[in-house]
């Protein structure tokens, strides 16, 4: 297990919630999506900290104990609570505007 | 007392100026703001101890000067206050003009302080009982403290945009005070009207500001004194040029708009147009004076202290106090002194018919401001000043007594109008005797009775206009430089005292019927007023302590309460006695300084060098003319309303209807007014609204506008499906491209050819994240070298005319190539053969030489 499998796993990740999200009429499936999307990203940024953690470790700067990539996973994880937050309150909303929640429906905007 | 003043207060930090200054301004603010809560008694107490304090300050500032003025030996001196540094301003690099919150007080600013507090004062006392049960007590406090405090500014102001505060302040309050009875629209518009017609007067003033600032670097009295001879300045450049305006020339077409010469006029003349326009604004005079018969829509107070008193002698103040720069063009004294005889005239010829005792009052201040205009257009500054002196006291009594007037006759009529209109009056000197001997005092005084204070006054200004006439003080030196100088001519004076001596005649006549009407005869009221009332149902006028029953005949007209009559004692007093105490001529009381002697430091100069002597004659021959306007004025007056009651004015009137309707409508001037100057804005406001609102604003500008922008949404909307997922797909489309950007690698070359004279040239390539750079410098489509290197530039020798291609390939962090070429050449060598140094044989061969 090298940092590439975690790579591609990320990779393959990204790309199923990114056609998920793309495709997929149903906002909550689409919001789920989003949720992989960046699950992938999280999972990136550990990988590829683990991998700069080893290659630091060799210097004396901060002592090979570099965090960057796992405290900012968490960042991504407290902005994702707080985005669902704001997405289900508008999923919400849309519903009972329009008691639906297919997002081909939501179209208020339209031209 | 005034040497100790002087020891704490020096007459350079004149602070003392700021305790007069300061209480008017307190009582404004605490009577506007709390006022109404504070209750009418506080209000009263308070106003009259802040324009008390101020009078009291003003005497003592005055005791300060006179030691002052003693100790230097009648020099002109002045006590100077600087309150602060407020603008200083840079015209031009290295002229700095210091423009200073400062206040001063000489001679001429010293008697006006005087007139504007004390007479306010006893006018402050009057209105204190006039307007008793008012609603608005405390506003109108607030806002005659608040015209006490701008016109204190004005006449102390010792540069002209302190000036300029206080004259803006005073026409503020003057429109205040004018629609003070806001509610009824023909007030509202007075104030307005006023208002209006002093702008044009200020626009002048402004326009002599600046040119103050131009020609003379400075904008304070002594700045401008010191450089006032630039305004005659004979150099084309120092000149105004009136045609073309500003000194251009017409070209192309309009050329034969332009003269062969263009038409200039010294500075001089300019500038003294400029405060002239400024000054026929606020003193009133034609062409501006229209507002101040509309401006008697106010409290009667009001019209004694700003429309008689004090605001409208601040023309003639200004033109005292710019004396010097008044005679330095003959033409600007000659349209001053015309304006002023014309408007003595005119407004006197409308007095005569008007039936509006108030009306009456405001023609004839007008009338007397126009002898004003006359005495300072003819030089004679101490007897126009001496004329506002007088005038303070005789009018402010006659307005006053016209006030107690109306306020007994509201006792009887309950209608604004009708209490003024003196055929409704009629032997009310039984029912108010005090006001009637104050009343009738002030009219001796304002007729010329001999030995009272307008016969002096008056006196002084038609033997002045008589004997005086104006110059050039550079005559001789505007001659040497071959410029013309204009020269009154020698009949004006005659001519001016002849209308002068008529307007006196006509004032006589009017003041006497004025008296007449209003006093004698049998009181013509009991008749009118209350059925018109009751028909009406109106409760009444403003004063609301008479609320009697309307179908009864009501009371008599009464005598006005001790605050009212006080003020009229004193007014009615001095308007005998100041004149024989005061005055320059032969006949006086000399225990005290003549006016004459105390400001002839600050015209010596004016006077000395502006004003000739042309006619030797003696003042007492020429007083004739003034005696007889009085004599046979009133001897009309007399025969026509006593002796025959009033039948010869009725058979005149009825003899030529049209030249007395056209006297009843003030000879139709407003109307005149209304059909070119504001049918012509109206026009023009027309226009704008229309044409270059509607048409052009709307029109073009905001409909083109938006057509553009509504065309573009169209063509735009087309791309708002309004599904997420397309949005989402163009985001994803976008960023794509965006990466595909940053990850393909781009080469790009620059030469650096700043030493192509030795044949070296630096050709480098452009950075980029994790590039690595393949050289081919010499152009045999080989890379110099296998690898790719950090290495961004190469150099390259050329000789002359040799051009060489130098090729870079790129790789950047994803192993991803480029390529790109840059051609390099070199100039060929010129061959320079100097013509002169040729081969003779060469030599036609290149005619031209060096290339």
């Amino acid at each position: 297990m090298t940092v590439d499998h975690y790579i591609l796993l990320s990779a393959i990740l990204f790309t199923i919630g990114g056609i998920g999200f793309l495709s997929r009429r149903n906002v909550l499936v689409a919001l789920m999506s989003l949720e992989v999307m960046l699950n992938a990203v999280n999972l990136a940024l550990v990988a590829f900290n683990r991998a700069q953690a080893g290659a630091l470790s060799q210097s004396s700067f901060s002592g090979g104990t570099a965090h960057t990539g796992q405290v900012f996973a968490f960042f991504v994880i407290a902005v994702e609570a707080a985005e669902v937050a704001v997405g289900l309150a508008i999923v919400l909303s849309l519903f009972r505007i329009k008691r639906t929640v297919r997002s081909d429906e939501a179209d208020l905007l339209k031209n | 007392m005034g040497h100790w003043l002087l020891t704490l207060f020096p007459a350079t930090d004149f602070s003392l100026i700021a305790v007069m200054l300061g209480l008017p301004l307190l009582g404004a603010i605490v009577n506007g703001i709390w006022g109404k809560r504070l209750g009418p008694d506080a209000v009263r107490v308070l106003t009259l101890a802040v324009v008390g304090g101020s009078f009291l300050t003003a005497v003592l500032a005055f005791a300060a000067l006179t030691a002052h003025v003693d100790a230097s030996s009648h020099e002109h001196v002045k006590l100077a206050w600087t309150a602060w540094s407020w603008m200083p301003t840079s015209t031009a690099p290295g002229l700095y003009i210091p423009i200073d919150v400062k206040f001063s007080i000489d001679a001429l600013s010293g008697v006006m302080m005087l007139i504007i507090t004390g007479i306010g004062l006893l006018i402050h006392l009057y209105a204190t009982s006039y307007m008793a049960g008012d609603p608005g007590y405390a506003r109108f406090f607030a806002y005659l403290n608040l015209f006490i405090f701008a016109m204190l500014i004005l006449v102390l102001g010792d540069n002209m945009p302190v000036l300029f505060v206080g004259w803006e302040g005073v026409g503020l309050c003057s429109y205040l005070l004018i629609g003070f009875w806001y509610e009824k629209a023909p007030n509202a518009a007075a104030g307005k009207k006023a208002f209006l017609a002093n702008r044009v007067g200020d626009f002048g003033l402004i326009c002599a500001m600046f040119m103050f600032a131009h020609y003379t670097g400075a904008l304070d009295w002594a700045g401008i004194h010191a450089h006032a001879d630039n305004f005659i300045n004979p150099s084309d450049a120092m000149r105004v040029h009136v045609w073309p305006l500003g000194g251009g020339e017409y070209q192309g077409i309009f050329s034969f708009l332009q003269p062969h010469r263009a038409v200039t006029i010294s500075a001089a003349t300019a500038v003294g147009i400029a405060l002239l326009l400024g000054c026929t604004g606020k003193s009133a005079q034609i062409p501006l004076y229209v507002w101040l018969p509309d401006a008697m829509a106010g409290p009667t107070p009001v019209s004694a202290l700003i429309h008689a008193a004090t605001m409208v002698t601040a023309g003639v103040y200004l033109i005292c106090r710019l004396s010097f720069v008044f005679v330095l063009s003959p033409a600007v004294m000659m349209t001053t002194a015309i304006i002023g005889a014309a408007t003595a005239l005119l407004a006197a010829s409308i007095a005569i018919v008007q039936n509006d005792i108030k009306k009456v009052l405001a023609y004839s201040t007008i009338s007397q401001l126009g002898f004003m205009f006359l005495a300072v257009g003819v030089g004679a500054f101490t007897a126009g000043l001496f004329h506002v002196f007088t005038h303070a006291f005789f009018k402010a009594c006659l307005f006053l007594g016209a006030g107690s007037v109306i306020h007994g006759m509201h006792g009887r009529i309950h209608d604004d109008d009708k209490a003024q209109d003196m055929r409704n009056m009629g032997g009310l000197r039984k029912y108010l005797p005090l006001t009637y001997m104050t009343f009738l005092a002030a009219t001796a005084a304002i007729i010329g009775v001999p030995f009272t204070s307008g016969f002096f006054s008056k006196d002084e200004i038609l033997f002045d206009a008589f004997r005086d006439h104006p110059v050039s003080p550079f005559t001789a030196q505007l001659a040497r430089a071959h410029l013309g100088v204009f020269q009154i001519p020698l009949w004006l004076g005659p001519v001016l005292y002849g209308a002068a001596v008529l307007a006196a005649t006509l004032t006589a006549f009017y003041m006497v019927r004025a008296v007449i009407l209003t006093f004698f005869g049998e009181f013509r009221g009991w008749k009118v007023g209350r059925p018109a009332a009751l028909a009406a149902g109106a409760g009444a006028g403003h004063d609301e302590h008479h609320h009697d029953d309307l179908t009864t005949p009501g009371r008599a007209p009464h005598e006005s309460p001790w605050q009212m009559t006080v003020p009229l004692i004193i007014l009615g007093t001095c308007s005998i006695f100041v004149g024989i105490i005061f005055n320059a001529g032969p006949i006086k009381v000399d225990a005290l300084h003549s006016m004459d002697k105390w400001l002839e430091p600050v015209f010596a100069e004016a006077v000395l060098g502006g004003v000739k002597v042309v006619r030797d004659t003696n003042e007492l021959v020429v007083g004739v003319g003034g005696l007889a306007a009085f004599v046979i004025g009133t001897a009309l007056a007399y025969w026509m309303y006593i002796s025959e009651k009033g039948a010869p004015a009725k058979r005149l009137a009825e003899e030529y209807p049209r030249l007395y309707k056209l006297l009843v409508d003030k000879w139709r001037v407003d109307e005149l007014y209304d059909v070119t100057v504001i049918a012509a804005v109206d026009a023009l406001s027309d226009t704008s609204a229309t044409f270059i609102d509607q048409w052009l604003v709307d029109g073009i500008i905001a409909k083109l506008s938006s057509s553009i922008v509504k065309l573009s949404g169209t063509v735009l909307r087309a791309l708002q499906t309004g599904v997420v997922q397309v949005y989402a797909t163009m985001m994803i489309v976008g960023l794509a491209c965006f990466g595909w950007f940053f990850v393909a690698p781009h080469a790009a070359t620059a030469v650096d050819s700043t030493h192509e004279d030795n044949g070296d040239f630096v050709v480098s390539a452009g950075p980029g994240m994790g590039y690595q750079y393949r050289w081919d410098s010499n152009g045999d489509g080989k890379p110099d070298g296998d690898k790719f290197t950090p290495q961004s530039s190469v150099k390259i020798h050329l000789d002359e005319g040799q051009s060489q291609t130098v090729k870079l390939e790129v790789e950047n962090a994803f192993s991803l190539r480029t390529t790109t070429s840059v051609s390099v050449s070199r100039a060929p060598k010129l061959n320079v053969v100097p013509a002169m140094q040729g081969n003779p044989g060469q030599a036609p061969a290149m005619p031209g030489g060096a290339k």
